[in-house]
């Protein structure tokens, strides 16, 4: 039973509210200041962001939870019949990329990883390696005879490559340092431009540090 | 054919709103007040263009039209009906459609809600703001994230279907489209606080139909944001359901500034004060919303459910700097001629407990935005790169939910103007009984530890603060005693006492192991056992499950399983749940089957996890309630003496028999 002493005690209406004093006795500013300094914070804020933005466009170079490691191993059949052996490239970067020929992604990445594998034949400084992903290897086939295309495919039947190297989609592509380290991957279509960027890049800090 | 009709829509959209625009905005400079009418007009316009853009992809999905890009990436032959319907905002280009489709919606409701005083100014302000916010949208959609784009597929293409995270679970269809109604609900109110703060008016009614277009949106996000968190317990493998990932923060942070003003709100109608914090709440929480879209779509911040796309993120960021910039100006500029004379008679009254309340809010939004974003700036300013664990978050806003739980008991009671320490004593007493009731129960079934025990005992009071001010509600009432905003209110709070036991149980208690079991070897944990019975392959069309069969506690049979989706041929592990009152078992299959048949399973025992999602159907609920009318407030000029027939049970603050001096401003 609740009982509630003040209802009766406050049956007379309630007090009138504070005395009459004059309610605007000082111009108060503090919705100004408030605003300007909210305002302020939020401008750092928003440079921070652009920061993040501009930061990004030289490649989406994400984490993987390989980085720091040495790369898993990366061999068998290759398209053309002969061994691919990721071991075999130490000492040039390796762009490895899982890709299928279902994949739009793939299918528009692949002029870029063309105009890349061209650009660096010559000085072998960085190779691609690209990983078949749940295809066909006619499929396969079939496409690098029609769209172009001359470094090693390797064949991964089973999928363990994929699990081995843990991919998460295609078209993905793992980078591996000349010391056989992963060093990062890039979810998605790359373009030779972003992937030299992203090479330059790790260069420059492994010289400078 | 999709493709043309889609564009078609997204342009006609994007015509009206611009048209629609420019009319209210010159007839608003000219003043010709009437003409701000033609707005419904352009309104459905941009409504039917949201609707037939959506109709065409829905066409395209169903069809499988695969000249579509959106199809080719995010579509596939082999994905479910329903999963197939909610493709659409699986990916970022489908997510702004429905984001314009709920947006052109809430456009169409405000201007037929208010068609009869749509030459009202504020009125007029509102819906301009509202159109400008169309216009961006739809601009997205024409141009960095157009879903209409077009691929020639080869012969025999198909394509690989949603992410298989998202054709998992059911509540997929459902999370994200009562996740937007909620987010972009939120336009609404912030249009009408543009509409107040440009004409000055921040009285009258339009404090009441502004706070029920809150409740509303508000309601929308609280079921989205719970709706994701059963999904993600139902669906990834990590047995949790919150983890402050950036996403989930940026579903949060409007829902915190929303919640505030929710109360603070109350404090306006009733003393007429905290008129420029309001609609300042109502900006920030719509900037929020921006803000949250622009840190999960633009690629600034690493999260497990960030859309990639990095072209729309300047444009967000660019949106967001144009809300910031007119709301704070015109704060800055309006806000100190609106601000109200009156001032708090008493830190122990209703309002001073808002006034704390909305503290603790804008105190938790805060924690959990720098949080989020406290990655961002030390890489802008070291270039280094740190995550934030959830443990900062659990740390920092434990000790202000623990301050809103004891608000949540006190406040309901407090009186208007100021309170007795009589007054106080009496009313509290029961509730204070059912929070010393909680502890002794809590710590006679085994709880142990401070922060819990704390955390169930004050849940305990709010729950009887609750329940005490519903009773007495009831009896004085019936069953109508129920509906309204203040008892509305008071369900919602027994929905957030659910939460809370459950948060800090399963958080504080639960306990997991990992078994390598053989086929008819039996694990114990937690006073469950769980017997292996085998493994199975299933082939369905869309991807091929390695399922365990595992009883538990000698009944019922639970399956987790391993899923190879055949497009993406990602290996995707999928729980299974046994819920109950008291504690659910979460089982995940670890790795396939050895040549022995010997499997390795992980079990999970979660305390009252399964309360979370009733406090999330009892929020809904008196979100539900709160929305209808309640009894009428009397208007301060009616007569005092209307008969109250039991005078000891009527109560001042709640009785609608007894008004209060309404401060005229």
């Amino acid at each position: 039973m609740t009982v509630d002493s003040t209802s009766t005690v406050a049956d007379p209406p309630p007090p009138p509210g504070p005395p009459a004093a004059p309610p605007r006795a000082a111009p108060s500013h503090a919705a100004r200041w408030s605003a300007i300094a909210v305002g302020v914070v939020l401008v750092g804020l928003m440079a921070v962001f652009v920061a993040g933005l501009g930061g990004d466009s030289d490649g989406p170079i994400t984490a993987s939870p390989l980085d720091g490691r040495a790369a898993p191993e990366l061999a068998g059949t290759g398209l053309d019949g002969g061994t691919v052996d990721l071991t075999h490239y130490r000492g040039s970067w390796v762009v490895v990329n899982f890709f299928a020929t279902w994949c739009p992604p793939c299918v528009q990445e692949h002029p870029e990883l063309i105009s890349f594998s061209s650009r660096h034949q010559a000085a072998g400084d960085a190779v691609l390696l690209s990983v078949v992903f749940n295809d066909e290897t006619a499929n396969v086939a079939s496409f690098f005879a029609a769209q172009g295309g001359t470094w090693p495919v390797l064949v991964d039947d089973d999928g363990s490559a994929a699990v081995g190297w843990a991919v998460t989609g295609v078209p993905e592509s793992v980078l591996v340092a000349p010391n056989g380290i992963v060093v990062g991957k890039i979810k998605g279509g790359v373009t030779a431009d972003a992937l030299d960027g992203i090479i330059n890049d790790l260069e420059r800090q492994a010289d400078g540090g | 054919m999709n493709r043309v009709l889609g564009n078609a829509g997204v342009a006609l959209g994007l015509a009206a709103s611009v048209l629609g625009f420019v009319t209210v905005v010159v007839a608003l400079v000219q003043r010709r007040h009437d003409r701000i009418r033609i707005a419904r007009s352009y309104a459905a316009l941009v409504l039917g263009g949201a609707v037939l853009a959506v109709v065409a992809m829905q066409r395209a999905l169903i069809t499988r039209d695969f000249t579509l890009a959106y199809v080719a990436d995010n579509g596939s032959s082999l994905t479910p009906p329903l999963f197939n319907v909610a493709t659409m905002w699986a990916a970022l280009e489908g997510s702004i459609l429905l984001w314009v489709l709920v947006l052109a919606g809430y456009l169409a409701i405000t201007v037929v809600k208010f068609r009869h005083r749509l030459d009202d100014r504020l009125l007029g302000v509102a819906v301009a703001v509202q159109l400008a916010v169309c216009i961006f949208f739809f601009g997205l959609l024409l141009g960095p994230a157009n879903p209409f784009r077009s691929f020639s597929p080869p012969i025999g293409y198909d394509g690989p279907g949603p992410n298989p995270l998202l054709q998992n679970h059911p509540l997929m269809a459902f999370h994200p489209p009562m996740l937007y109604l909620g987010y972009v609900g939120f336009t609404v109110p912030f249009s009408f606080a543009i509409g107040a703060l440009v004409t000055g008016r921040v009285g009258e009614g339009w404090l009441v139909a502004t706070r029920r277009w809150t409740l509303i949106a508000w309601g929308f996000l609280t079921v989205g944001v719970i709706a994701g968190a059963w999904w993600s317990y139902e669906v990834l493998c990590w047995a949790g359901y919150w983890a402050w990932d950036p996403v989930e923060n940026a579903s949060f942070l409007p829902w915190l500034t929303g919640t505030a003003y929710l109360h603070s709100v109350m404090v306006q109608e009733r003393r007429g004060m905290l008129r420029v914090w309001n609609l300042s709440l109502l900006c920030a929480t719509f900037s929020l919303t921006i803000l949250g879209t622009f840190l999960t779509r633009s690629g600034v911040i690493e999260s497990v459910h960030a859309f990639s796309s990095g072209s729309v993120g300047p444009l967000l960021l660019g949106f967001f700097a144009l809300v910031v910039v007119v709301t704070v100006g015109l704060i800055g500029w309006r806000g100190d001629l609106l601000r109200s004379p009156g001032r708090i008679d008493s830190p122990l009254s209703r309002e001073g407990a808002f006034m704390v309340n909305n503290l603790a809010f804008a105190a938790f939004a805060f924690v959990v935005l720098l949080g989020t974003v406290f990655p961002l700036v030390l890489e802008a300013l070291s270039d280094r790169r740190v995550s934030v664990g959830g443990q900062y978050f659990d740390r920092m806003t434990l000790p202000i939910a623990v301050l809103l739980l004891f608000l949540m008991a006190v406040a309901p009671v407090l009186p208007w103007r100021k309170a007795s320490a009589e007054t106080l004593r009496t009313r509290l007493l029961v509730p204070a009984w059912v929070g010393a009731g909680a502890l002794v129960v809590a710590v006679a079934i085994g709880a142990r530890g401070f922060a819990p025990l704390v955390c169930f005992t004050l849940a305990g009071f709010a729950g009887g603060s609750a329940l005490r001010q519903l009773v007495l509600a009831g009896r004085r009432q019936g069953w109508r005693g129920l509906v309204g905003r203040t008892n509305g209110g008071m369900v919602v709070h027994l929905g957030v006492v659910l939460l809370a036991v459950a948060y800090a149980a399963s958080a504080s208690y639960s306990h997991d192991a990992e078994f390598t079991l053989a086929p008819g070897e039996s694990a114990s944990l937690g006073g469950h056992t769980v017997t292996f019975l085998g493994t199975t392959t299933e082939e369905r069309p869309e991807k091929q499950a390695i399922v365990a069969s595992i009883q538990i506690d000698g009944g019922d049979v639970y399956r987790p399983s391993l899923n190879r989706f055949r497009q993406a041929g990602q290996l995707i592990g999928e729980p299974s749940v046994r819920p109950s009152v008291i504690d659910d078992v979460y089982l995940t299959l670890l790795d396939p089957p050895d040549e022995t048949g010997a499997a390795t399973i992980r079990v999970v025992i979660e305390p009252l996890v399964s309360w979370l999602w009733v406090g999330g159907a009892v929020m809904a609920f008196g979100t539900l309630l709160a929305l209808f009318p309640g009894q009428r407030r009397r208007r301060p000029t009616d007569a005092v003496s209307a008969p109250v027939p039991r005078p000891v049970l009527a109560e001042p603050d709640v009785s609608p028999a007894r008004p209060e001096p309404v401060e005229v401003s």
